[in-house]
């Protein structure tokens, strides 16, 4: 397809160039123009971070071809912050912390900004409502709402524009003040690198092939007709490794390309360094795999039974890692208990869904140091491992964490900087790679799924005598955090309460399911759901307000925990005093008792919402100002 | 009424920094021209805050203000190891690391200073960019001490290292889990209110009251960050996300199919910091990053059950799951009811 002339007015600057007709908008503005400061979350028009003003309407830009932008006005997020000076929205979140990791910030000011252009008296509820369309997995929203109001009521005159500026910390000390955050300007502008943005000169692009088999032998790879492409520089497998190939957090049985076999849809096989990346796609679809599926185990309890199928043969029961806790003798505590409950429990598997998928770069510099800048949340580790599996000194391995737009954990899985490493070694130029959401979503680690099943038994008066759990993960099909977050489950899993009998066991467990790994609360955060529910199943059964329960068996000052730790102070009952008196709780037991509760409808509840009632008209908003 | 209130409870405790293994990290110091920090360590900002927290505490200890703090790539070549971003790790093991490189560096300036003003160094004080001597008229900029101190040939720096007494636990064949995995616990506390649509089977939270400990608030607008973000990430998966797998492959590829919490499904968060300090570190700071994400789903399930009397065992409790279990307990009220009546 031949170029497109295109003429536009972009940022206040009239822009005529050529332009490859396939392109969509943003791909314009960031590769073409170098407008990195809108982002792409997903390329589907669901996570708003591409949100431009076209014509002065708030567009999505990833899902504008860039031929319809011919004559068009368009003002990306560098247009509010000209020389540098903030617009009053933005300085609003930076005096609001309504930035975290901001991925998502560049749109969300960009639809924050439409709103109050559509209706600069916009109250609470409709601003919420006008921001549906921008997806933030770090601040919760609020403190956006926080900032969107603070500007409109800046603009609005209603507030001096002095709301906008620091803390005063005149009175010396710092520590407990709200300092605004330092990185805020950079992420309110667009102006923050992230990997994704980073461009060098002589850079080829990655693409990778992924596995669409969830078990099966590789019987053999041809890659002579992707090599052979006009622009392709270079091509790796497993083949090409020269160290010890293996990474995991904690068990090293994960290929940086699948060896031999795939475990799971998604990993990645071979990958590609061309001079663009439409270059690499097309090698990466000429690359000739023969595979031999084999029998796949998709539910932990089946893996675990005699005859499944092996994911790995270190690992012939497919138990990734038993975690035991024991205090003393359960049965007897059962035994003696007024009352006992069993309920299982389960929980689904979990997307990180940080706005900012994958990405890096890798070179290798003047003095031979294989260098990988990426949003790792575990440099030092990744160093060590991609050591080994270069088989270079560590002094030769160099990683550069770059602005990490979202982790949750999981970024911690080097998952892709070893095929980057090695394609820089192989070309002797720098390579980037950026995953799609697709990618990031196939092929990167989940909060693992979990089944439980948690007896407690207690007393009339709400002692609990003992507890026993049993849980099973689903680890998918490597080890990653798996060993960690098992561990972490056990050892929180009966809660911050003292019960003198206590079995748990937790059971990471291979499949060939997408990997689970490291995800904001570990583990714990499945395990306590089962013993918190079970609390108030016991609390209903024994009429008693489930604080009074949980203050009955709260660990104090001085406990000794499950495994066995004497613990200083212990600030549990000040959390459950804190929480009754903010929240006005009225003391009963879980009864059911919402239809007659006389807390609710407390001062800090937001409305409840009916879908599209909150839009109100501006013309009448500003008549009755 | 289609729409029913509740209000469900759930506690929790969370260990901070890396479990069950001896977690460490170190920091450099410098006080540098002009009086301005330099702090160089093995960090990175994902989003949490933590370099905004850092320049506080440096600022803190140093006697400067925080926008003179510079802080320094996270570059396993060129900064000392902090180890990773994760773990709720960040304000525990490096903020205190950071506070005993300034601290180090502060002392190097202030003995330069005492032998100059022949003052004994107990009497030295910094703060806002300046360096004075008590009960003198001795009082100089932070930038004018920098340079005294390296006409005398001395550049402030300093270093530090931070590890945890820790230990593994018995975790092996036979074992009892025994061991020290932290050396800091926190404890927490939330209250969820619900509504629930009984003819949609629609869940929304309206409000989460969320007390922590944190030990101290270095940030208390980033700790309420933190809580917000992490209440509203718990209720996605309490509601709605569900990574769904098929012979292996996902059901759920994008966004359009992996649902997640937008601005209309927040509830108002109402954060309450609580300071119980840790009697270990120099700071008395502890973590919040993880523990605010772990009572939020049984408080929302509690909440659920308070307001219909069903229960959900396993998540996410979806519109359809709601009124499958609404169906089926109307269903068993009505046998029990039949029985009653027989």
């Amino acid at each position: 397809m031949v170029d497109i002339q295109l003429n536009a007015t972009i940022n206040g600057r009239n822009v005529s160039r050529a332009a490859k007709p396939h392109l969509r908008l943003l791909d314009f503005l960031r590769d073409d123009l170098n407008l990195t400061g809108n982002k792409e979350g997903c390329g589907a028009g669901e996570c708003g971070t591409c949100s431009v003003f076209v014509d002065g309407v708030l567009m999505k830009s990833c899902l504008m071809p860039v031929a319809k932008a011919q004559g068009a006005q368009v003002d990306t997020i560098e247009s509010l912050a000209k020389s540098g000076e903030m617009s009053v929205l933005q300085k609003a979140f930076h005096k609001a912390g309504a930035s975290q990791c901001g991925y998502c910030i560049p749109g969300m000011v960009m639809a924050a900004t439409a709103a109050l252009r559509a209706n600069p008296f916009a109250d609470r509820e409709e601003i919420k409502e006008r921001l549906g369309g921008n997806i933030c997995r770090c601040t919760g929203y609020q403190k956006i709402f926080d900032a969107v109001e603070l500007a409109r009521d800046v603009q609005n005159g209603r507030v001096p524009a002095t709301a906008l500026l620091e803390t005063d910390t005149a009175d010396g000390d710092v520590i407990g003040k709200n300092v605004r955050r330092i990185d805020a300007p950079s992420k309110v502008s667009g102006r923050l690198k992230y990997a994704g943005d980073m461009i060098m000169p002589g850079m080829l692009h990655v693409q990778v092939l992924r596995s669409p088999h969830p078990h099966a032998r590789i019987v053999s790879i041809d890659t002579t007709a992707a090599l052979a492409m006009e622009g392709v520089e270079s091509v790796i497998t497993s083949a090409d490794v020269p160290g010890q190939d293996g990474f995991g957090v904690f068990v090293h049985d994960q290929p940086i390309m699948a060896r031999d076999k795939v475990r799971y849809v998604g990993e990645a096989i071979a990958a590609v360094a061309a001079e663009d990346a439409l270059t690499a796609k097309r090698a990466v679809a000429a690359i000739k795999i023969v595979y031999e599926p084999l029998p796949p185990v998709f539910d932990p309890d089946e893996a675990m039974q005699p005859g499944a199928a092996i994911v790995h043969d270190y690992a012939p029961d497919n138990i990734t890692k038993h975690i035991p806790i024991r205090v003393g003798d359960v049965e007897a505590g059962f035994a003696q208990s007024d009352l006992v409950i069993e309920e299982s429990y389960s929980t689904q598997a979990i997307e990180h869904a940080y706005l900012e998928p994958e990405a890096g770069l890798a070179y290798v510099d003047h003095d031979d140091v294989v260098t990988v800048v990426s949003p790792s949340q575990n440099i030092t580790h990744h160093r060590h491992m991609l050591a080994r599996i270069i088989a270079k000194p560590i002094s030769k391995v160099r990683f550069i964490m770059s602005p990490v737009g979202g982790g949750f954990g999981g970024k911690e899985d080097m998952i892709y900087q070893g095929m980057l490493a090695l394609l820089a070694m192989k070309t002797m130029r720098p390579v980037r790679l950026v995953y799609t959401r697709e990618e990031s979503i196939i092929s990167t680690a989940k909060r693992h799924p979990s089944r439980t099943t948690l007896r407690m038994g207690v007393m009339k008066d709400g002692r609990i005598r003992a507890l026993a759990m049993r849980m099973v993960c689903d680890g998918g099909a490597y080890g990653l955090s798996t060993e960690g977050v098992m561990r972490k489950a056990a050892i929180l899993a009966a809660g911050p309460y003292a019960i003198p009998n206590v079995r748990i066991d937790t059971y990471g467990i291979y499949t060939n399911n997408t990997p689970s790994g490291a995800f904001r609360s570990f583990g714990a955060l499945q395990t306590q759901f089962a013993t918190e529910s079970q609390l108030d199943i016991i609390a209903e059964r024994l009429g008693m307000d489930p604080f009074e329960l949980r203050r009955i068996n709260a660990m104090r000052d001085g406990a000794t925990t499950h495994t066995k730790q004497k613990i200083g102070s212990v600030s549990l009952m000040r959390a459950l005093e804190a929480t009754e008196q903010a929240s006005g709780w009225e003391a009963g037991a879980p009864t059911v008792r919402g239809p007659t509760r006389g807390d609710l409808n407390h001062d800090d509840v937001r409305p409840s919402v009916t879908l599209g009632t909150r839009f109100t008209d501006s013309a009448n908003q500003e008549a009755a100002e | 009424m289609a729409r029913k209130r509740g209000r469900g409870m759930a506690a929790s405790w969370y260990g901070i920094a890396r479990t069950a293994t001896v977690d460490r990290s170190a920091a450099w110091a410098e006080i540098d021209d002009g009086g301005s920090a330099k702090i160089v360590t093995g960090v990175t900002e994902i989003g949490e805050g933590i370099l905004t927290v850092l320049a506080q505490i440096a600022a803190h200890e140093i006697g400067v203000k925080p926008e003179h703090v510079v802080i320094g790539d996270n570059d396993t070549a060129r900064a000392p190891e902090a180890a990773h971003a994760g773990a709720s790790r960040q304000t525990y093991m490096i903020g205190n690391v950071v506070a005993l490189a300034s601290r180090e560096a502060k002392k190097r300036l202030v003995d330069v200073m005492a032998e100059m003003w022949s003052a004994p160094a107990e009497s030295i004080r910094t703060g806002n960019g300046e360096i004075w001597a008590e009960n003198t008229n001795h009082r100089i900029t932070m930038g004018e001490a920098v340079a005294c101190a390296k006409n005398r040939g001395v550049v402030p720096i300093g270093s530090a290292t931070f590890g945890t007494n820790t230990t593994g636990i018995a975790d092996g064949k036979g074992g009892d889990g025994a061991g020290r995995p932290w050396q800091a616990y926190v404890f927490g506390c939330q209250v969820a209110e619900v509504e629930v649509d009984t003819v949609t089977g629609e869940v929304q939270v309206l409000a989460v009251w969320a007390a922590h400990d944190v030990g101290r608030a270095v940030n208390p607008q980033g700790v309420e960050g933190q809580i917000e973000g992490g209440v509203v990430q718990a209720i996605g998966q309490a509601l709605m996300e569900d990574y769904e797998m098929k012979n292996g492959h996902t059901t759920t590829p994008g966004f359009a199919k992996y649902i997640l919490p937008t601005s209309l499904d927040v509830p108002r968060v109402n954060s309450i910091i609580i300071e119980d300090p840790d009697p270990i570190g120099p700071l008395g700071v502890k973590g919040i990053g993880e523990p605010c994400m772990v009572p939020t789903i049984p408080a929302v399930m509690n909440a659920i059950y308070d307001a219909i009397g069903v229960r959900v065992f396993d998540l996410p409790a979806t519109p359809e799951k709601i009124l499958m279990a609404i169906r089926e307990k109307e269903r068993r009220d009505a046998a029990v009811a039949i029985q009653a009546a027989e």
